[in-house]
């Protein structure tokens, strides 16, 4: 049976009917038409769909709708300045050649979206920590790690 | 895909009483990164998902317990947690991953019983207990009773758990949880020791050598040297039996003596001696029982650390 | 004159819209009308099907079409084309598909699965390829015969044998011979998004393949073979590719989930998608060939390496993908990774009722160089050689011709291996100190092509509009390695204009020419020579026009920064844009346009599988220095060092990315990626189980861009995309033995096979 969920989601409210087993995910894709996020696995295991709530970044897949009631949630999409231009780490990772196939891209910069809000100078350390859950096959993340660092001294 | 309801009671009477109303037929959620898996793979196919998310009474957080509800990367932030309660730190700063960590909680992991969960063994040196309500009222299950077997634990039909109380732990003591993997995130420990000892003095000459690459044993040689005593310990292991347990032999021969790296060494034979290593996918049983010898020795002498060093990291030199 | 486009780090042009998930992935597409389509796969590994019950899926509602072996017509693919789509009689893998249906949305699909009644009679199985050589072994394809005898047999007529100079006699010269058996396991791709694809007709049955293949002119060709077994010959197919997640020679070939989206798309007269799920990914699409080999390896008492004689058993599987010709790419590092005269190399491929394999990055040089370079120190140490004076001795140079007839033109080998000494700070031998050792590697691989079928082409259309904005249409694809990115460069260096103005469409058959595909590290130099001959074109025309209205010679212009001009007075100039618009806009006006098709002047192997396969070779040496903890058998990467022969870096920041991508496929290929098979069941087919690396993981990495200026390749460029995994393994294999004094020779190298190697050294009385 629907239930209506109300959150807020990329500053803006959303009111949509929802079925209390999907995920968030789900109708993050499925739904309201946000391509953005990704499913690698379903599972929580690689960290293509992470999302941030409420300022933690979580893996959508395995995340119950439900629980987004009343909640902060930023996707992918959400990063855009008002006037189209790319978010810093967005640009951070097109200039430092941290994008090739660019599937894992989104969460990969939700999660260093996540970490930069908490820990505005991180170490290099404290970066890989920060993208531990997110899985790239195709940069070996040398390149990501390299994005993050220049997106967090804003250079 | 398995079609239920939701709910969210506010306190844990609410809770029980879903729990009543659906006979059963439903399962608690709190964080659901096991919950959701476990839909997902059709190993769950409850009528009703009762979410324990907004019940007040399981977040709680002090230096006497922990609510069930309290996520890892609560418990990881956590200054206490790391100083007096490091064993348990260690465990939920290697859990999964961030994400992971974000919304899952120390009860729901525990509540899973997984013989490799992380927080599982810290819990158990840790001389923690379980907090229970249930329809029958409330109780306290140590956590050496509360593992029963792999997914199984001591709560009964429509039971919550409602947090762990935990004993204040002084100066002189100190704790490490050592997890084996493959990979240095997102990884089930292939053997996980916990170590929690107390000594008879906090403060050695020989202090430095912790900061270098030195073996466990070499390290062990000079506390004997100090005549360093270790009046109480608590080892425990994981992925070694059906559920985590306490090398309780092993810890007879080290309490009350003066510590040694022979004498380590031996109750680390004994702790692998007490275990019961399985072959599966993540490991084989040789050299689980072999990684118990070794990690045992070195969870002892992290723990050690703890207490001489309490405001050091880990250096970067040393291997673990 | 300096270069402006090329040799810059330019940010891959279609970087914004990944970052900001707007490329559009298979995953992210949906048509108006479109099923969804899923695979019953068997239960047995090998086994007879009784009887198929469809009808309760049938009815459930939602459900649009089921198919069986039985209903749909006979046609088999693959390279040996031995794989029916659906499979009838028999199973003989556990991911063998046995049914498929089409539903209004993916549950109801997944349900109708489970309403699927398969009566299945189990045969005896076998998954050992030793085992099922043998006689009284079970037939996986009882139709199969081979040998001369022409009997019934597993093993596939496919006796890949080369042979150079005399073996027999080097074996007696050799002062030092050295065996030994090594081993690889497979591992799988592990794109980041999972396959997939949507068929779609028109209402004359003209087939739209949405897809996320590597190969799109050779998918177009098998599915008009197809097409055609299904009754439609003569029918047009094109295919688009979207945003590809990843490829890694995993869309190397077609696979039966293809075929099966085009026959339900047919059944049900609308479109059919089918995406893999995580687990299906793992069980479902071939991984890279698994391997036993046997290597003898010889020198003379100088250290001058005399022979390799090299035997390999590979797992076949239970049908036949690339994976069976693995082979003709291990004999390049057979034949030409050093100088060594005398080879003689035979490999047998066994059917099995194991997974089948087909292309990942590298192609078997992984493979066989883990034995070969595993092997070579082996047999520097008998020769009581240091290993980096050994390589040094027996390098490839350029100009040599090696005993598979390879003609060596650049070779950067020596220089990489150079910097790998500096970098690692490498001066010699570690003896077990601390439990630290240096190990290194070098690989060669093809870089300027390889004619492994009749052609070898990519061809390139540019259009000019009165903007002086480009479009190129280029047949290669982009599968994350930037290829569209370098074919923008090399085309705005000719052109003297931005390469922000230069518009690359890759992923359409009906509006791009033909290319052979992403393979064999062919992009750069392929399509990067065909768009640079299409672009000198264009360059011409362009002279040409301005030079009748500057009314100058048009061997005396010059075109930079969107303008040209007279080389004797700059003053004489015009702008490439009224250039255009003055050609355009006449009485018998032209539009610029040129095609340019590149087929390289490679050869295609004799009957010896001998010939200049490519027209350059890539060269490489990766270094690593390891820390092995001896009482739990964990290797640590302290350094890596990865150097590699590029010829001339078109854009180093794209290159780092491959050699660092690579190198950390190649350390998780030696320290923790294993399919993990039970009875030939998969058993770790999820991320947890299944070690990927992760952030954390990675060690101190130096990615060194060596350049040798090749002639033949645009700009001087050869290959990138395969090397930087290839000699990762026995690099660290290499460094673990200087370390510990322990040789691991089977993959992946995990902490119990080091510490049991340890224990067992301890055992003998060797000093640990």
């Amino acid at each position: 049976m629907k239930q209506e969920l109300s959150f807020f989601l990329n500053g803006e409210d959303v009111k949509v009917e929802v079925e209390p087993q999907w995920t968030l995910l789900h109708l993050l894709r499925e739904v309201l038409g946000l391509k953005g996020t990704k499913e690698g696995c379903g599972y929580g295991e690689c960290g293509a769909c992470t999302v941030i709530v409420d300022g933690k970044a979580v893996n959508s897949c395995i995340f119950p709708v439900m629980e987004a009631e009343g909640q902060t949630v930023t996707t992918i999409e959400g990063l855009l300045s008002a006037d189209g231009g790319l978010h810093p780490l967005q640009k951070a990772f097109v200039d430092h050649g941290a994008v090739q196939c660019g599937f894992c891209s989104p969460g990969m910069i939700m999660s260093a979206c996540a970490l930069l809000a908490e820990n505005d100078h991180p170490t290099e350390d404290e970066i890989k920590d920060g993208i531990a859950g997110n899985l790239c096959r195709c940069t070996g993340y040398v390149q990501i790690v390299e994005a993050i660092k220049s997106a967090a001294s804003g250079r | 895909m398995v079609r239920y309801e939701y709910y969210k009671p506010g306190t844990i009477t609410e809770a029980l009483d879903l729990m009543a109303r659906f006979g059963g037929e439903a399962a608690y959620i709190a964080g659901g990164t096991d919950v959701m898996v476990l839909l997902r793979q059709k190993k769950l196919s409850p009528k009703a998902l009762i979410s324990l998310r907004n019940i007040k009474d399981l977040y709680l957080k002090n230096s006497l317990s922990i609510g069930a509800c309290v996520t890892h990367r609560e418990i990881e932030k956590d200054e206490y947690a790391k100083k007096r309660l490091s064993a348990l730190h260690d465990a939920v700063c290697s859990l999964g991953s961030p994400q992971i960590r974000n919304v899952a909680t120390l009860g729901g992991n525990i509540c899973n019983a997984a013989p490799s969960a992380d927080t599982a063994c810290p819990l158990l040196v840790l001389d923690a207990e379980a907090l229970i309500s249930g329809p029958e009222g409330e109780r306290k299950v140590a956590m050496d009773d509360f593992f029963i077997g792999p997914g199984k634990t001591a709560l009964r039909k429509g039971e919550i758990l409602k947090g762990f109380s935990l004993p204040v732990l002084g100066d002189t003591t100190g704790s490490a949880y050592i997890k084996h993997t493959r990979r240095n995130a997102m990884d089930l420990p292939i053997v996980g020791i916990a170590v929690r000892v107390t000594v008879n003095k906090s403060d050695l000459r020989c202090r430095d050598i912790l900061c270098g690459s030195a073996p466990a044993s070499e390290i062990l040689s000079r506390f004997a040297d100090e005549e360093l005593r270790c009046e109480d310990v608590r080892i425990a292991m994981g992925v070694v039996a059906p559920r985590p347990i306490r090398a309780k032999k092993a810890e007879g021969m080290l309490a009350g003596k003066v510590i040694s790296a022979d004498g380590v060494a031996a109750a680390s034979e004994m702790a692998a001696s007490e275990s019961s290593p399985r072959d599966s996918v993540r490991g084989e049983a040789w050299y689980r029982r072999e990684m118990v010898k070794v990690l045992v020795q070195r969870a002892f002498v992290k723990s050690i650390d703890r207490i001489v060093r309490p405001d050091a990291d880990i250096y970067p030199d040393r291997l673990w | 004159m300096e270069l402006t486009a090329v040799g810059k780090r330019v940010s891959k042009k279609d970087a914004p819209s990944k970052v900001t998930g707007s490329a559009v992935f298979i995953q992210d597409i949906a048509l108006p009308g479109m099923l969804y389509g899923k695979i019953l796969y068997s239960s047995y590994p090998h086994a007879r099907i009784k009887s198929i019950n469809t009808a309760k899926a049938e009815k459930l509602s939602g459900v649009k079409a089921v198919l069986t072996g039985a209903t749909i017509p006979p046609f088999k693919f693959g390279v040996y084309k031995d794989n029916p789509p659906l499979k009838t009689g028999k199973v003989c893998c556990l991911r063998d598909e046995v049914a498929a249906v089409c539903a209004t949305d993916p549950e109801t699909a997944e349900e109708a699965l489970g309403l699927i009644e398969v009566e299945y009679e189990e045969l005896p199985a076998v998954f050992d390829p030793l085992e099922a050589m043998k006689e009284g072994a079970p037939l996986i394809h009882e139709g199969h015969l081979g040998g001369k005898e022409k009997k019934p047999t597993n093993v596939l007529n496919l006796p890949w044998r080369l042979l150079a100079g005399d073996i027999e006699a080097a074996k007696k010269e050799a002062a030092y011979v050295v065996e030994g058996t090594y081993s690889t396991q497979w591992v799988t791709h592990c794109c980041m998004a999972t396959s997939g694809c949507i068929a779609q007709f028109d209402t004359a049955n003209n087939l739209t393949m949405h897809s996320n293949t590597q190969i799109p002119y050779l998918a177009q060709r098998d599915f008009i073979d197809a097409m055609g077994a299904f009754g439609y010959k003569g029918k047009r197919v094109r295919v688009i590719q979207s945003a590809i997640g990843g490829g890694f020679g995993s869309k190397l070939d077609t696979y039966a989930y293809e075929y099966i989206a085009i026959l339900l798309a047919l059944s049900a007269r609308r479109p059919v998608k089918i995406v893999f799920t995580r687990e299906e990914e793992f069980l479902a699409t071939s991984p890279r060939q698994c391997t036993v080999t046997r290597i003898s390896h010889g020198c003379t008492k100088e250290g001058k390496l005399l022979f390799r004689d090299i035997e390999m058993i590979l797992d076949n599987g239970a049908y036949t993908s690339w994976g069976a010709t693995t082979p003709s790419v291990m004999m390049l590092p057979i034949s030409s990774l050093y100088k060594v005269p005398n080879v003689k190399y035979t490999a047998k491929c066994v059917y099995t009722n194991n997974t089948y394999s087909q292309a990942m990055r590298g192609y078997g040089n992984p493979q066989a160089t883990f034995a070969i370079e595993s092997s070579l120190e082996e047999l520097a140490e008998a020769a009581g050689l240091d290993p980096y004076e050994f390589r040094l001795m027996n390098a490839n140079e350029p100009g040599e011709t090696t005993p598979q007839k390879f003609k060596i033109t650049t070779c950067g080998m020596k220089e990489c291996m150079a910097e790998v000494k500096s970098r690692l700070g490498w001066s010699g031998r570690r003896h077990e100190k601390k439990g630290r050792g240096f190990g290194m590697a070098c690989l060669v691989h093809v870089g300027g092509g390889a004619r492994v079928y009749k052609s070898d082409g990519c061809g390139t259309i540019i259009k000019v509009d009165d903007y002086a904005k480009v479009d190129v249409f280029t047949g290669s694809s982009d599968i994350g390695q930037g290829s569209e990115t370098v074919i923008a460069q090399i085309v705005a260096e000719v052109l003297g204009i931005p390469t922000e103005d230069i518009n690359v469409i890759n992923n359409d058959t009906d509006v791009c020419p033909w290319d052979v595909g992403v393979h064999a590290s062919r992009t750069t130099f392929v399509a990067g020579n065909s768009a640079l001959g299409a672009a000198l074109k264009i360059k011409q025309q362009l002279l040409e026009t301005a030079g009748q209205a500057l009314e100058e010679d048009p061997s005396g212009l010059e075109i930079s920064q969107g303008v040209i001009f007279a080389r004797h007075n700059k003053e004489k100039n015009i702008s490439l844009g009224k250039v255009l618009r003055n050609a355009h806009y006449v009485a018998g006006g032209r539009m610029l346009m040129a095609e340019h098709f590149y087929d390289p002047p490679n050869e295609n192997f004799d009957r010896e599988f001998k010939g200049n396969l490519s027209v350059t070779y890539a060269y490489g040496a990766h270094g690593v220095e390891v820390e092995v903890d001896r009482q739990t058998g964990r290797v640590r990467i302290v350094n890596y060092v990865a150097a590699h022969d590029v010829g001339k870096a078109i854009n180093p920041m794209l290159l780092e990315g491959q050699i660092s991508g690579g190198g950390v496929m190649g350390l998780g290929y030696a320290l923790s990626e294993k399919m993990v098979y039970k009875n030939g069941r998969l058993m770790n087919a999820n991320y947890l189980d299944y070690k990927l690396l992760t952030a954390k993981d990675i060690p101190p990495m130096q990615a060194v861009i060596v350049e040798t200026d090749e002639k033949d390749g645009p700009f001087g460029a050869k290959g990138i995309g395969e090397p930087g995994l290839v000699p990762t393994a026995p690099a660290i294999a290499n460094a673990i033995y200087d370390a510990v004094g322990v040789r691991i020779k089977d993959l992946p190298i995990t902490p119990e096979k080091v510490l049991a190697a340890l224990k067992a050294k301890e055992k003998e009385g060797g000093s640990v």
